[in-house]
């Protein structure tokens, strides 16, 4: 364990370097993130106004500026640059430095992910929480805070993490094949975005379309953390739902595997 | 040519403590510093002539480069280029100057070499018939022939530095920019590209400054080098005249006789020079010294060496460019304290 | 003037003749781009699946604005999509350097390099989403309202444009400033829907401070109902061009505080 810790430790130290390095982009990102939620929160606002009545799609105002604020905080906690980091590094070749080192490529990655991770959970998803309770208290009159749902919502956020690390791991290798990762990056945040419930929630769907996101990876990145946390689920459909995310963190992290090797082989090719 | 007069560039910079804990200082109460890069420099260069600007890394060179092109805006102080000022009227003034960045490039990455040309043909407004000229006088000086249909990303390194020189040389500039032109090239290519500056100088009269850290570049271009050091001048003449002041250091070699066991400690023990004026390198048996032949005469000095111990070779050299270049540093540098 | 096209119309020759060698990534950008709109779209029609209409706008109508929207941001992403570069590494890595060196004016050359053929997928869904709600939209269709269509457009895109030109320029300062895109550049969201859904403190900001509402709501509410033109189209020509003037500035003095980098 120590020897893991001191061989990981560098990449660590070197992700938080460079995200005070690029703290301003950080900054930029989230707010970018809090304007998008404030659209989304006055669309929503009108469209209950539109609708006439308290609830919509047994969703109340109160649960849709939760439900938006939360997948933005999943989104920011399951958050990764690793696509864009892998590609750069194998655009400029550095990623054979990476290669040589007597480590494990995937922990190097997500070691230097760490840092960032932990500075967007406390410095944004806390405050974000405790604002959106303080939000809830005031506008329903009573403490709607629930301990077991948070620390629930915790470990389900931590598979989703897993689940989109790989994701977007699997993202990164692409650069072996495909030079405009840039588009591509769009077109996956778009689908993702909408396919794992952060642009509408999948509650809203047609049932059909909803039963069938509910099993594909996507809902496990960011749609049944958030449930969880809005008490939307009972006992047993938590405990099935963060099944469900185990189960795809292990299959992504086979896939990755496998991309993995395949994409190795291309770049010994590349190499020459 | 060029006329610099005082010119001074300050640079504003966060002072970081080393490490993580001076970082995260950083990022919450940042320090500021006024950096002068360019202290007050003025010097001139002729029409034709070729100067070496030279200084340790760091000194400012590139800073005043960039002031000279254009890209940067002195804090005060002021240059000309031919009468014009390069940040007032900039447009015009940068069609009268090349600019190579030899860690840079401004070809074309993706495509064929020769669309770079046909571009900067319609940038710098060049008419066909002079442009077909132009072409062949660079080709015929930088042999570009043989990859001028190559996209420019598989040029090797001193290809594309050809290549850079002649799409800087394209609109027949009247001085000519080249910082550090020859940096990571081989030897052959080094010469290459020496022969193709000195051939637009003479046939052109075209000025050049150029910066480098490659003697010979120095030895073999230059009509006189300029030199500075945290920003200031430190020297200004020719390299003859830098050779007449500061070239008294000699290097003598020799091979001792193994039996003799000499040891640098003893060698050095009985002559009365200080450290500045006399260097002794050793590997094995063979000692390489370097020393101040004002100091101690040259004669005395092989008279001592034999009289040390017996030598299997021995040989005198003349002070080399880069022996004189190092003294000057430091003599700039403990001005500077 | 003339000189000008010319440099433009070669450097985007280049452009295409290096896009034709990544065929399969023009390919991958446009239609991500597509693929992004039809997300977008499909959200609004799950949400319209539910309520009659929005701030008294219809399902058609809320089409046509945000078809409309697309068109000035599909415009400026076409044409000036190096400005994000500039704000996210041209400056930093010193490759600012170039534009300086050339007897061109750096904003145009910076401009002129890259032709952002990813953008169709914007217009195209712009366009079609337009031709697709115009007939139940209720349009108010005269010759005048023709002529301002036309003419509204450029001016809507320039406000991208000076957005993304200030917001660059930043970068002459600080080094890096893709942050600062992204953030103020994010807020054309505000653009896609009514403002009258917002309060009235996000309704003053994007309308005058970070004019986004200019470049879909406001015109797309005079071709809507005919209300009004003085405001919802003089006030987009107006605002575009004191905005553009004022990015020019700001680029001018960016220029002179540029410190390149590098030894």
């Amino acid at each position: 364990m120590n020897k893991l810790r001191k061989q990981y430790l560098p990449f660590v130290r070197a992700g938080v370097q460079n995200l005070i390095a690029y703290r301003m982009n950080f900054l930029g990102f989230i707010i970018g993130g809090l304007i998008y939620c404030f659209v989304m929160y006055y669309l929503w606002k009108s469209v209950f106004m539109a609708s006439g009545g308290d609830t919509f799609m047994n969703f109340t105002m109160t649960d849709m500026v939760l439900y938006l604020f939360l997948s933005n905080v999943a989104g920011e906690v399951t958050f990764s640059s690793v696509s864009n980091d892998i590609a750069e590094e194998i655009k400029d070749g550095s990623i054979a430095m990476r290669l040589i080192k007597p480590v494990n490529t995937d922990l190097s990655y997500l070691a230097t992910e760490l840092g960032g991770t932990a500075m967007r959970t406390v410095t944004f998803a806390f405050p974000v929480i405790i604002a959106l309770e303080i939000y809830r208290y005031v506008t329903l009159g009573r403490v709607m805070f629930n301990p077991v749902n948070l620390l629930l919502f915790l470990l389900s956020i931590v598979l989703a993490y897993l689940v989109a690390f790989r994701v977007n791991l699997c993202f990164g290798f692409m650069a072996f094949y495909v030079k405009n990762l840039w588009g591509m990056g769009i077109l996956k945040n778009s689908i993702v975005n909408f396919l794992s419930g952060s642009l509408i929630p999948l509650a809203f769907m047609p049932d059909w379309l909803r039963t069938a996101l509910e099993y594909m990876p996507f809902a496990s990145m960011s749609y049944t953390p958030v449930m969880i946390y809005m008490g939307k689920y009972d006992t047993n459909e938590i405990l099935f739902r963060l099944g469900i995310q185990a189960v795809w963190a292990v299959i992504i992290y086979g896939i990755s595997k496998i991309i993995w090797l395949g994409a190795i082989k291309k770049l010994s090719v590349q190499g020459g | 040519m060029i006329s610099v007069n005082n010119l001074r560039k300050e640079f504003k910079k966060v002072i970081k403590d080393p490490g993580l804990k001076g970082a995260i200082k950083a990022l919450f109460r940042p320090k500021h510093e006024i950096i002068a890069a360019v202290d007050n420099i003025s010097f001139e260069v002729e029409k034709g002539e070729v100067l070496g600007f030279i200084g340790p890394n760091g000194a400012g060179k590139s800073t005043v480069i960039k002031m000279l092109t254009g890209i940067l805006t002195p804090t005060s102080g002021s240059c000309t280029i031919n009468g014009k000022n390069p940040t007032v009227d900039r447009k015009k003034y940068v069609k009268e100057i090349g600019v190579v960045f030899g860690q840079r490039t401004q070809l074309w990455w993706d495509l064929p070499l020769v669309e770079t040309y046909t571009v900067l043909k319609e940038i710098y407004e060049i008419g066909e018939d002079k442009f077909r000229k132009r072409m062949e006088f660079l080709n015929e000086v930088l042999e570009l022939e043989d990859f001028i249909k190559s996209p420019v990303r598989t040029l090797s390194l001193g290809q594309r530095m050809r290549a850079d020189i002649a799409a800087s040389m394209l609109h027949s500039p009247k001085v000519l920019f080249l910082d550090e032109p020859t940096i990571g090239l081989d030897v052959v290519v080094k010469d290459n590209i020496r022969r193709a500056i000195m051939k637009i100088n003479k046939e052109e009269q075209t000025t050049v400054v150029l910066t480098t850290h490659d003697i010979s570049d120095i030895e073999l271009l230059c009509d006189r080098i300029v030199m500075i050091d945290h920003g200031k001048n430190v020297y200004d003449g020719s390299l003859r005249e830098l050779k007449k002041n500061y070239g008294q250091m000699r290097e003598l070699t020799f091979e001792a006789d193994p039996a003799s066991n000499l040891t640098v400690k003893d060698f050095r023990k009985n002559l009365k020079l200080n450290d500045d004026d006399l260097i002794i390198k050793n590997d094995k048996n063979v000692f390489s010294i370097r020393f101040n032949s004002d100091s101690m005469p040259v004669g005395d000095m092989l008279n001592y060496t034999l009289s040390c111990t017996k030598v299997k070779d021995i040989a005198v050299k003349d002070a080399d460019i880069e022996e004189i270049i190092r003294r000057l540093y430091k003599e700039g540098a403990d001005k500077s304290e | 003037m003339r000189r000008a096209l010319k440099i433009y119309r070669i450097l985007v020759a280049q452009n295409l003749k290096r896009l034709m060698e990544y065929k399969a990534d023009f390919l991958t950008g446009a239609v991500s781009f597509l693929i992004d709109q039809a997300i977008g779209i499909a959200f609004i029609f799950i949400i319209f699946s539910q309520i009659p209409q929005l701030a008294g706008f219809t399902f058609e109508q809320i089409v046509f604005i945000y078809g409309f929207s697309q068109i000035p941001k599909g415009l400026d992403h076409l044409l000036t999509d190096n400005l994000w570069c500039v704000g996210y590494f041209i400056v930093r890595k010193g490759d600012f350097d170039k534009y300086l060196t050339r007897p061109v004016n750096p904003l145009f050359h910076v401009i002129a390099e890259t032709f952002q053929i990813d953008a169709v997928g914007e217009l195209v869904v712009g366009i079609c989403l337009m031709i697709y709600a115009a007939p139940s939209a209720g349009l108010y269709i005269t010759p005048l309202s023709v002529i301002l269509f036309i003419l509204v457009i450029p001016f809507s895109a320039l406000i991208y444009t000076a957005i993304k030109i200030t917001t660059a320029a930043v970068a002459f300062w600080i080094k890096s400033s893709g942050f600062i895109i992204q953030m103020v550049y994010g807020m054309n969201e505000f653009a896609k829907y009514p403002t009258t859904i917002y309060s009235n403190f996000v309704r003053l900001i994007v309308t005058f401070i970070i004019p986004f509402a200019f470049t879909g709501y406001y015109p797309c509410v005079y071709f809507l109902t005919g209300e009004n033109p003085l405001f919802n189209i003089g006030c987009t020509v107006l605002i575009s061009v004191i905005f553009f003037g004022i990015s020019l500035a700001v680029w001018h003095k960016g220029i002179s505080a540029y410190e390149s980098a590098g030894s």
